[in-house]
């Protein structure tokens, strides 16, 4: 009964949200009648909140393990702890996709309500997201109905969650990455009503900045939860692996970034306006574009979601229409945008437009790669696919150049540019530490790659540069901007981890039998397989292995597992990791060999927690900025 | 006014300059850095040169799993090639006997050398390509 109630809720909103629409349709044309934004904005906010009520009821059902629901049934157990219930419900596609909507229709009702009732942009914001949200709650009820039941009689037990998403980092990973994606549906559809109206003079950027912030740390912590996971759930010990899917979030994450560097020269001098206004754009076009190439089923990846054509032309289509009426607006009124004034080269503004131009070649150089096997396939029916190689080439470039630009821009001024002289004395110092440092970490390693060493040049050359400012800081009292510091130390790691990462780490398959115990090099000193046992679990069996490790001196115990999950009948891999500040000794068990003894696979990861820290403090960089913006 | 015309060009130049090298960076990139998708009778009949690195997708042949030490060696067909895959190291979960498997390596005298064996999340899970011939036979 309640699945029905719930069910009827999300179709209530449906009618009211194309209630809004036809309503306003029809006087848009004739004399605006005064209760017309008002009553809206009541239809709007109903309409949100049947959303909220219809969700929370879906929850209810998981929790009181509804197995007559079909979702349910297929994804949840009574055996689950009430969090994983909870979270079984974005692990497929039609209940993250409910999830997905609900956010769209959370900040979309913030955002709508923080607008003053005279503001001349609130309504033809309201029609936008309220068009939004109606399409994907058609495309929820058409194509994947969560609500579905299995008739006549529902399942007794239902299937339960895939293991390896029976995870804590991975319950927490979609939402956050859904509140980024479709956090910036606020500023799509503000800046479509400022381009639609016409009006010039409103200062647009500060009502949407602080919610761009926003998303852009849910965003963050989002794409970082899932690259964590992936490294110690998968048993794979890798962080990023240039999936496509993983590719599609980075395509909003960095033209959000692109974004918020262009905002500040936007409200700040009003120069860049037709970018930043096309970045606002782009940002939830690319997490459109995401949604369509993982839901859609059309590029083969591990995250993709089950094969539906019929899906994927509905949201192709949509989204398409979407982003076709806004960049529409947007060509529209180029022209009347474009009277602003010339950028000063060597100024902030000049710094700024640089890395507008260095983002969207990143992003379209992720796009390429991501859709050139389909433009292939289609062309010549050749099957290929693209990998790490190819983003390593490019974006090792790419990131010298950022690496530099980063350099001259930090002392830079607005709409002003400098002597020469100053950029030589101030880049004296950064540049030779970083060639020291590079030749020291050649000298230390004595291993030779050409792409990370650019890598670890460019992230030295952010660091020393920040580092020195934060000296000058301390010591002379100069000024610093403590937000943007924080994040371009943190992206200057991030260079550096993963550069060191990709050249000192190593891996070994080993095999030994129970009670051996072999020298793998001059660290390990000696791999013991100490014990095997087998343990049962609530829902599945395990094999626990314990393994002692001589380590650089120290001793250190390894428990890797391999689980069989009773219900499914799937083989998952746990893997077993000792942190230390510069390397992660991880180690997952294989299989057993026919003379009894087990395979390992033994990984030396050098700086991969560096690589998280380094995103959160990219995160604790935007916290300050909006924090410190807020008591201004 | 000159010298702001020369200080236009100057930057168009700049500007066309760097796009110019980009995207060579970024066909010559893809162009090398691309990995062809093929099927055990596709492979064969394509005359792959030694030391080209593809993608082979297919099935892993019943009761054809062979291991030595941390070696395996098993058979990847497509009901009518196979072909003998050698890795080195431990393969993802989902790989077992008659169940789809993706490889990435080089193919040298009759013989399939895989630096990376693909996890699929999905234990149903069948290259693209085979499931619409599965369905034919």
């Amino acid at each position: 009964m309640i699945g029905e109630i719930s069910h009827f809720l999300s179709l209530s909103a449906v009618v009211i949200f194309s209630l809004i629409l036809i309503f306003n349709f029809f006087f848009f044309f004739g004399k605006i009648h005064p209760n017309q934004l008002s009553l809206s904005i009541r239809l709007f906010n109903q309409a949100c909140w049947l959303v909220f009520i219809s969700f929370a009821m879906y929850v209810y059902l998981a929790i009181n393990d509804d197995f007559s629901i079909a979702y349910i049934a297929s994804h949840s157990n009574s055996q689950l702890p009430i969090f994983y219930k909870i979270s079984s419900i974005w692990s497929a596609h039609e209940g993250s996709m409910f999830l997905w909507i609900v956010f769209l229709t959370a900040w979309s009702i913030f955002f709508i309500n923080s607008l003053d009732d005279s503001h001349s942009l609130k309504k033809t914001t309201l029609l936008m997201v309220s068009l939004i949200i109606l399409g994907f709650l058609l495309f929820l009820l058409l194509t994947s109905n969560p609500f579905e039941r299995l008739l006549p009689f529902g399942a007794i037990e239902g299937a339960d969650i895939n293991p390896v998403l029976q995870d804590p980092a991975l319950a927490i990973h979609p939402p956050m990455l859904y509140l980024g994606y479709v956090g910036f549906v606020i500023s799509f559809s503000y800046i479509t009503a400022y381009l639609f109206h016409g009006n010039f003079e409103l200062e647009w950027e500060k009502d949407i900045k602080n919610w761009s912030l926003v998303a852009w740390i849910f965003l963050t912590i989002g794409i970082t939860l899932g690259s964590w996971w992936a490294y110690y759930e998968l048993g794979w010990g890798g962080y990023w692996f240039w999936d496509p899917v993983e590719n599609v979030a980075l395509m909003p994450w960095l033209a959000a970034t692109a974004f918020m560097h262009s905002l500040y020269a936007s409200s700040k001098s009003s120069v860049l306006k037709t970018w930043t206004m096309f970045l606002g754009i782009l940002i939830f076009a690319l997490s459109l574009f995401g949604a369509f190439i993982v839901r859609s089923g059309i590029i083969d990846s591990v995250h993709s979601f089950a094969n539906d054509p019929q899906r994927g032309l509905y949201l192709l289509i949509f989204s398409g229409l979407i982003t076709l009426l806004a960049l529409g607006v947007f060509a529209y009124r180029i022209p009347s945008l474009n009277a602003s004034k010339f950028v000063v080269s060597g100024s902030k503004e000049s710094f700024l437009s640089m890395n507008n131009i260095l983002m969207v070649t990143s992003i379209f150089s992720i796009f390429l790669g991501v859709t050139y096997p389909l433009i292939i396939e289609a062309i010549n029916g050749e099957k290929v696919s693209i990998g790490p190689p190819y983003y390593n080439t490019i974006f090792t470039p790419l990131i010298l150049i950022t690496a530099i630009f980063i350099m001259a821009s930090v002392d830079s001024l607005w709409q002003r540019s400098k002597p020469l002289k100053s950029y030589v004395y101030k880049t004296f110092f950064p540049v030779i530490l970083s060639i020291l440092f590079t030749y020291f970490v050649w000298h230390i390693t004595e291993t030779f790659s050409i792409l990370s060493y650019i890598g670890i040049f460019s992230g030295l050359l952010i660091l020393f540069t920040y580092l020195l400012r934060v000296l000058n800081n301390f010591f002379y009292k100069k000024f610093i901007n403590k937000g943007s510091a924080i994040a371009h130390i943190g992206l200057g790691l991030l260079f550096l981890a993963v550069s060191l990462n990709s050249i000192l780490s190593y891996e070994k398959n080993l095999y030994l039998a129970p009670g051996e115990s072999i020298f793998v090099n001059e660290s390990i000193k000696e791999f013991s397989f100490d014990d095997i046992k087998v343990l049962k679990a609530s829902n599945h069996d395990v094999i626990s292995v314990e393994v002692s490790l001589l380590q650089d001196g120290k001793n250190i115990i390894l428990n890797p597992q391999k689980r069989k999950y009773a219900t499914r009948g799937q083989i998952t891999t746990e893997s077993s990791i000792y942190a230390s500040i510069l390397k992660d000794t991880y180690l997952t068990i294989g299989d057993q060999l026919e003379n009894g003894s087990w395979t390992f696979a033994l990984k030396i990861n050098y700086f991969i927690k560096w690589i998280w820290f380094s995103a959160s403090l990219m995160v604790m960089g935007m916290l300050i900025t909006i924090f410190k913006k807020k008591a201004t | 006014m000159l010298q702001a015309r020369k200080n236009r060009l100057w930057k168009f130049f700049i500007i066309l300059f760097m796009s110019a090298g980009g995207i060579l960076l970024i066909l010559f990139s893809l162009n090398s850095k691309l990995d062809l998708f093929y099927t055990p009778s596709e492979m064969l009949k394509a005359d792959i040169k030694p030391g080209y690195r593809i993608k082979l997708g297919g099935m892993v042949k019943s009761g054809s799993i062979i291991r030595d030490g941390t070696k395996i060696k098993f058979i990847a067909t497509d009901f009518e090639t196979e072909v003998p895959v050698i890795f080195d190291g431990i393969p993802p979960d989902l790989f077992k006997e008659d169940s789809g498997v993706v490889v990435l390596g080089y193919f040298l005298d009759g013989m399939f050398e895989a630096e990376e064996i693909f996890a699929k999340h999905d234990e149903n899970y069948m290259p693209p390509e085979l499931s619409i011939e599965a369905a034919e036979i």
